[in-house]
């Protein structure tokens, strides 16, 4: 499996050199075949006699990181949506993409995205996964910036971006979560100890971390806001990625998961939260929507919030139909997609507004159309799948799982009218999107294009997936019990063999919602011109996507104001910071471990000529500060360094009296010589407010090191290793002035750096008044 | 004892004396170094040969008996990073050429470059404080060098306040390492180590740590004290921002990762529970930095906050998973900061200006380094399956793991900016339409180092299988401060 | 007296830092070297003062002073005194090239 997942990915490579060959084959020709026969590949699994496999290929084992490939029902339903899909998408993106685009990169991105996918759907270790997930991301990223010329496919493409990195990050930290928990980064290994996962205290952690990465991807409200934006993408890119497979990885990940976390209360009321509110909303907002792929979008959002409602409510029967619909979503969206992007090919134009009237002028469209919405719509008519997976789902509302919360009380009461308000949109959305494309007057002279039919290798794909709509609506159980059960076992973990009828009787309740569905939709559809304005109230201008600019915006202007703010260029701010927290944080840290000590014990004598050099010097570098002319600083300043030279006197190293005499003469010679240059600038005195901010910063750092240096003397706990230079000085280096064998032997080291240093000053100092120089003279 | 341990740091510095004699001859000094810089990364791999079959390796200069002399250490830690500061450097000796003009390569360039490696080389391998104090000063003092080589208005500007700053946490090392002095009576680390152990680290010691941290910490460009760095790596030659972004932060977070594992360690709950704050705010705030800025350069440059952020987390965790993050992390960083410094370089170089609001379309010109920048920014973002995913992944690992849930929040979101801030650049400036005016021009040379050290990075993430057993031995040998004392004070 | 030289090297601190935070250039660069004049003084102090005779052996013997922080402080004040050095041809220069000695005018912005 390994190569059936690499093989897309490594064949990528090949693309660009394919498409740079001189020759008149369109470059998704070749590319076709990769996703037929991986198709071909996972088709022979299909059947009433599967059992699940696994394959293991270590990559990093040390780590727990392996590509460990488990083929289960679930993996299996999507593994062949994706290929299957795959194939088609690439057949129509033959016609629907000139060969003058940059084709290569197209089929790349798209072949990445398809070995991320299946990467996704089959691997059991969560960090593979993870990597898939995010290659998903990447791909989808490129994919919808393919025609990054356009300023909104830019931004679509970094919507889309971060929102589902986020959710893919929030999804690692839960991952590590339940890898640290279990010791294991195996899912299944995982479902099995699902009892030490259901007792951690961090349990609500991390679902709460995993359910983000999967709203996110799955484009649940209110995370929504980056699909409809994502439909920059070329058409066989939104059939593909954001409305058959990518978007469906979120609820992958909530159905993988689901065994671990079903029993935990609040996963039901989140996930059915979720999942309903998007339903309601996604169909709300579709009708309103004007440009076609827009309704596509928001109807995809609708459906994926119906599939993770019952992923939510866990009930075996709604875990079936959430499966099932996974599948039958796949086939009546996908082909909407394509007539959208017909549409757009033939007409120029996905206005809705200017569209009308197409029927007679494309016949085939319209006739895909029809099935496709109808389905979508969940009319009762025996050969469409998606009136089943719409009864399914009523049902499944109907028995929703017991529990202690309020809240679950609360939901069990509302879902099934909520399910009913969302479906009742879902019919107007159709019906508005069937009829304002193909129905009424045309309008002709608004359209950019003159439309006709579409060239019969563009109608092939769509045409596939519609007669899958009816194949399915025919012959609902041949589908069941081949893979739709095996799928919903791997989630619901017991068996779930559901017969699907059509006919339940007048009495059933669902029939009876649908029923109310079908004549609440009619009735809306005809009066929709009526009662539009009630977009202006809900939802007004309030949306989601203002919070994702204004956040994006607080992102770059927010993060300004703050770093100017710090950064401000001066050397001072930044001294008084730097300075302010070291003093604050090192004193915090001395008062708490009752770091300073003091200790009267063995110390030297106090002499009067001592005191006398001490004040001297205080005198002297307190006289710097106020020293107004430049000479005078620097005069001042020299007066210390002398002075403590004669403390070294004192303190009985000769060897530094001499060096700090010659280094203060010529440093002190120095300062004069640069500074005789320079602008005439009085040391202005700054203001008052400054001074004291100064002031007590350089009085409570001195202090500050006092303390330390005092307490560092106070704790006498060992001796010196100086002993050993004075024992050693003469037997081993050979010399008596200690100081100078220490300096040329013991530690020489120091010293040959040392001279070093000065090397590099020198050098430094050569080449900074050089180069200035030349350039003069230039 | 083996005199290999000396020579990563002595070769450098004699190449770096014998290019300073004639350094107008560039047909002689380009080759050379590349010579010199080469040779020395083969002693450093034998270095690392040495340290992970025979375990830690020490010299006792002018062979005085360690604590007395000063004693060079290479252990597994030490080793790694001498090693990967040499690819670093190969490979921004091979885009110098190309970047600089004669002119500065004629005043030094490649003196001061071999200099600052020997410099790093040293604080890397030495086993005495003080000594590393003297280290920091020769990488210091050519990093002086390097920032003010060419000596632009803009460039003096930044670069004296970065001497300034420094200046400052050098005097402040030296009188820290006075006062470890003063309390413990000696300078050899190993030694140090060893008897603050004996009295339990009395608050005075855990006092003179935090000091010392600090000072660390200005290096290593930490929050609140990075203020120096992101303009100052900002305005000098791309190289040389390169080499800073790569190595001379990573010295400092070094230090701390030494002195915080092997002499400070009986005071955790205090210390190392700061350190986490200080991570946490350290990758707020570079990001705000990053995000806070239209300069392609400063982009990169304040992206070495949270970076520095990420390794002192995994110090601050202090379990096995967290430092072997940390090791890992930093690692990772070396090669993709110096590698984003070279990219941001040869994007400025290419668009003609450093605001990417001024530039678009490049990638009809520039399709490599456009994919090299896209690819980068997901490496420095810590996407999988590159370099930064595993280093990030066991620094998380290691956090939860000692359930500390609020830094890996933080952790999560500065990545997704961090991808942000990058990403902002390619879609600015990269993507759009086509400009017809762009002359392009050629980027030969350019590329192929920027190549190498992605390709590192990209094998340092897919191939951590050959890497991470290293890594692990690493840290564990970190998290057992005997095996580096034993090594130097057991005879 | 240790202790009184530990107070002085910490108004040496005290001074340096207030000359740091000024806005001359001249007055800035004197901090620094206030600067290393006080941690030269908390070296020498750490190695305790005037218990013995200088550090050069003689036929008496002992006790002598600490030698060790000497050494250090040597090392210390040559490596300062190449710092100082090029700081003040750095500074001259800098101050040159921005016609300004000025720190607060040293600011810059990034968006230039």
């Amino acid at each position: 499996m390994l190569y059936v997942v690499l093989i897309p990915l490594l064949l990528a490579c090949l693309i660009p050199f394919i498409s740079k060959m001189k020759h008149n084959i369109h470059t998704g020709i070749p590319v076709l075949l990769i996703p037929s026969a991986i198709f071909i590949y996972f088709i022979r699994f299909v059947g009433t006699n599967f059992e699940p496999m696994r394959q293991s290929y270590n990559w990093i084992p040390s780590l727990g990181i392996n590509f460990d490939f488990y083929l289960d029902g679930l993996s299996l339903l999507f593994a062949l949506l994706i290929s299957g899909i795959g194939a088609l998408v690439v057949l129509y993106s033959i016609y629907y993409l000139d060969s003058q685009e940059r084709l290569g990169h197209f089929y790349v991105y798209l072949l990445m995205f398809m070995s991320a996918m299946l990467g996704i759907v089959l691997s059991d270790n969560i960090f593979v996964l993870y990597t898939f997930w995010e290659l998903t991301s990447i791909s989808s990223f490129l994919l919808i910036g393919y025609w990054h010329f356009n300023e909104k496919s830019r931004y679509g493409a970094l919507k889309s971006l971060l929102i589902t990195v986020l959710g893919g990050l929030s999804m690692f930290g839960g991952f590590i979560l339940l890898s640290v928990m279990t010791g294991t980064s195996s899912i299944q290994i995982m479902i099995q100890n699902a009892e030490v996962i259901m007792n951690s205290p961090y349990m609500p952690l991390a679902l709460g971390f995993i359910l983000l990465g999967a709203f996110t991807k799955s484009a649940q409200f209110p995370f929504h806001i980056w699909l409809p934006d994502a439909m920059e993408a070329p058409t066989p890119v939104s059939a593909y990625l954001h409305s058959a497979t990518m978007v469906k990885a979120g609820l992958f990940l909530v159905a993988r998961f689901s065994p671990i976390f079903a029993g935990f209360e609040w996963f039901f009321i989140i996930v059915s939260i979720a999942g309903i509110v998007t339903l309601c909303w996604g169909s709300y907002m579709a009708v309103h929507q004007t440009d076609l792929k827009a309704i596509l979008a928001f109807s995809t959002i609708s459906q994926l919030g119906m599939i993770m409602a019952m992923l939510g409510f866990g009930t075996k029967l709604a875990i079936f139909a959430a499966v099932f619909h996974i599948l039958c979503h796949a086939t009546f969206k996908g082909s909407l997609f394509m007539v959208a992007g017909i549409v757009d090919h033939e007409a120029g134009t996905r206005d809705i507004r200017n569209l009308g009237g197409l029927m007679t002028l494309m016949p085939m469209s319209a006739a895909l159309a029809l099935f496709g919405t109808f389905s979508m719509a969940g009319i009762p008519l025996p050969f469409l799948n998606g009136f089943y997976s719409k009864e399914l789902f009523f049902k499944s509302t109907l028995k929703l799982p017991e529990g202690t919360h309020v809240i679950t009380t609360f939901l069990v009461e509302v879902i099934p009218y909520l399910a009913v308000f969302g479906s009742i949109f879902t019919f107007v959305y159709s019906l508005y999107f069937l009829f304002g494309t193909f129905g009424g007057q045309k309008q002709l002279d608004k359209l950019p294009k003159r439309p006709h039919e579409a060239p019969v290798g563009m109608l092939i794909a769509p045409l596939v997936l519609v007669l899958g709509v009816i194949i399915i609506g025919l012959f609902p159980n041949a589908f069941n019990g081949a893979f739709i059960a095996h799928a919903a076992e791997s989630v619901a973990g017991t068996e779930v063999i559901k017969e699907i009828t059509f006919w339940h009787g007048f009495g059933s309740t669902a029939f009876q919602m649908s029923l109310v569905v079908v004549a609440a939709g009619i009735l809306l559809v005809s009066t929709r011109r009526k009662w539009s304005m009630i977009y202006s109230f809900v939802p007004g201008r309030a949306s989601a996507n203002h919070i994702y600019d204004a956040a994006i915006a607080q992102l770059d202007n927010g993060s300004r104001h703050i770093n100017t703010f710090i950064m401000t260029g001066s050397l001072r701010r930044y001294m008084a910071i730097i300075l302010g927290t070291v003093f604050l944080i090192t004193f915090g840290f001395m008062l708490a471990t009752g770091g300073f000590t003091i200790d009267f014990s063995n110390l030297a004598d106090v002499t009067i000529t001592e005191i006398a050099v001490v004040l001297v010097i205080i005198a002297a570098a307190v006289g710097t500060i106020f020293t107004k002319h430049n000479l005078g600083a620097i005069l001042v300043a020299g007066v210390v360094g002398y002075g403590v030279s004669l403390l070294f006197v004192i303190y009985r190293a000769p060897d530094l009296a001499l060096t700090q005499l010659v280094v203060e003469t010529i440093s002190v010679a120095l300062f004069l010589l640069c500074f005789y240059h320079l602008p005439k600038l009085r040391n202005e005195k700054p203001q008052v407010r400054t001074r004291w901010i100064n002031g007590t910063v350089s009085i409570g750092f001195g202090a500050l090191m006092t303390l330390i240096g005092i307490s560092a003397h106070s704790s006498d706990w060992f001796s010196s290793i100086s002993d050993y230079f004075l024992e050693t000085s003469h037997s081993l280096g050979g010399g008596d002035n200690v100081v100078n064998v220490i300096l040329v032997d013991m530690r020489g080291l120091d010293t040959l750096f040392e001279i070093t240093v000065l090397g590099i000053a020198a050098l430094a100092i050569y080449s900074l008044i050089k180069l200035k120089n030349n350039r003069g003279a230039k | 004892m083996n005199n290999l341990v000396v020579l990563p740091i002595i070769t450098p510095l004699i190449a770096g004396i014998i290019l300073a004699f004639f350094p107008k001859k560039l047909q002689w000094v380009r080759p050379l170094s590349k010579l010199f810089i080469l040779f020395n990364l083969i002693l450093a791999g034998a270095l690392v040969w040495v340290v992970f079959t025979n375990g830690t390796t020490i010299l006792e200069t002018g062979d005085w008996k360690a604590p007395y002399g000063i004693v060079l250490v290479a252990d597994k830690l030490a080793a790694l990073l001498v090693f990967t500061t040499n690819i670093v450097a190969a490979a921004c000796s091979f885009y110098a050429p190309h970047s600089l003009t004669d002119r500065k390569e004629t005043y030094y360039f490649y003196s001061f470059f071999f200099f600052l490696i020997s410099g790093v080389s040293g604080a890397f391998l030495t086993g005495d404080l003080f000594n590393m104090f003297v280290f920091y000063e020769v990488l210091l003092m050519a990093s002086y060098a390097l920032i003010v080589l060419g000596g632009d208005k803009v460039q003096l500007r930044e670069s004296i306040k970065y001497v300034f700053i420094n200046l400052f946490s050098s005097m402040l090392f030296v009188t820290a390492v006075a006062f470890v002095y003063g309390t413990v009576g000696t300078v050899n680390m190993a030694q140090i180590a060893q008897r603050v152990h004996e009295v339990d680290q009395q608050g005075i010691l855990t006092t003179i740590g935090i000091l010392m941290f600090f000072v660390f910490a200005v290096k290593a460009a930490l929050f609140p004290l990075y203020y120096w760095m992101p303009n100052s790596y900002a305005v000098p030659n791309p190289v040389i921002s390169a080499l800073f972004g790569a190595l001379l932060t990573k010295v400092g977070i070094y230090s701390i990762i030494r002195v915080f594992s092997l002499i400070f360690v009986h005071n955790v709950e205090l210390t190392h529970d700061m350190f986490i704050w200080i991570a946490g705010l350290s990758m707020i705030f570079g990001i705000i930095g990053a995000l806070s800025t239209n300069n392609i350069k400063l982009i990169i440059a304040y992206n070495i906050i949270p970076a520095i952020g990420f390794i002192l987390m995994g110090i601050g965790v202090f379990n096995q998973f967290a430092l072997s993050g940390s090791i890992y992390y930093l690692i990772h960083d070396m090669f993709i900061k110096s590698s984003l410094f070279l990219l941001a370089g040869t994007v400025v170089y290419a668009a003609g200006t450093s605001d990417l609001r001024k530039v678009s379309g490049l990638i009809h010109y520039y399709p490599v380094l456009g994919w090299l920048l896209f690819l980068s920014g997901f490496i420095l973002a810590g996407i999988p399956p590159f370099s930064g995913f595993i280093g990030k992944l066991l620094l998380l690992k290691g956090a939860l793991a000692s359930r500390e849930i609020a830094i890996v929040i933080i952790g999560l979101l500065a990545s997704l900016l961090i991808l942000y801030s990058i990403m902002k650049i390619f879609i600015n400036s990269f993507w759009g339409e086509k400009d017809e005016s762009i002359q392009p021009i050629s980027l030969k040379g350019r590329i192929a180092p920027i190549v190498i050290l992605l390709a590192l990075s990209v094998f340092l993430g897919i191939g951590a299988e050959f890497i991470y057993p290293f890594i692990e031995s690493v840290s564990a040998d970190l998290l057992q401060p005997e095996i580096y004392i034993d090594a130097i004070l057991k005879e | 007296m240790e202790f009184i030289i530990s107070i002085l090297a910490g108004v040496l601190f005290s001074t340096a830092i207030y000359n740091l935070l000024q806005k001359q250039l001249l007055r800035v660069i004197i901090g620094t070297v206030l600067l290393s004049h006080g941690a030269h003084l908390f070296i020498l102090t750490m190695g305790k003062l005037k218990r013995g005779a200088p550090p050069i052996l003689t036929e008496e013997g002992g006790p002598y002073t600490d030698p060790l922080p000497q050494a250090l402080i040597l090392t210390s004040i040559v490596i300062s005194f190449g710092i100082t050095s090029l700081l003040l041809v750095l500074a001259y220069r800098t101050a040159n090239e921005n016609d300004t000695d000025n720190m607060e005018q040293l600011r810059g912005n990034e968006n230039e």
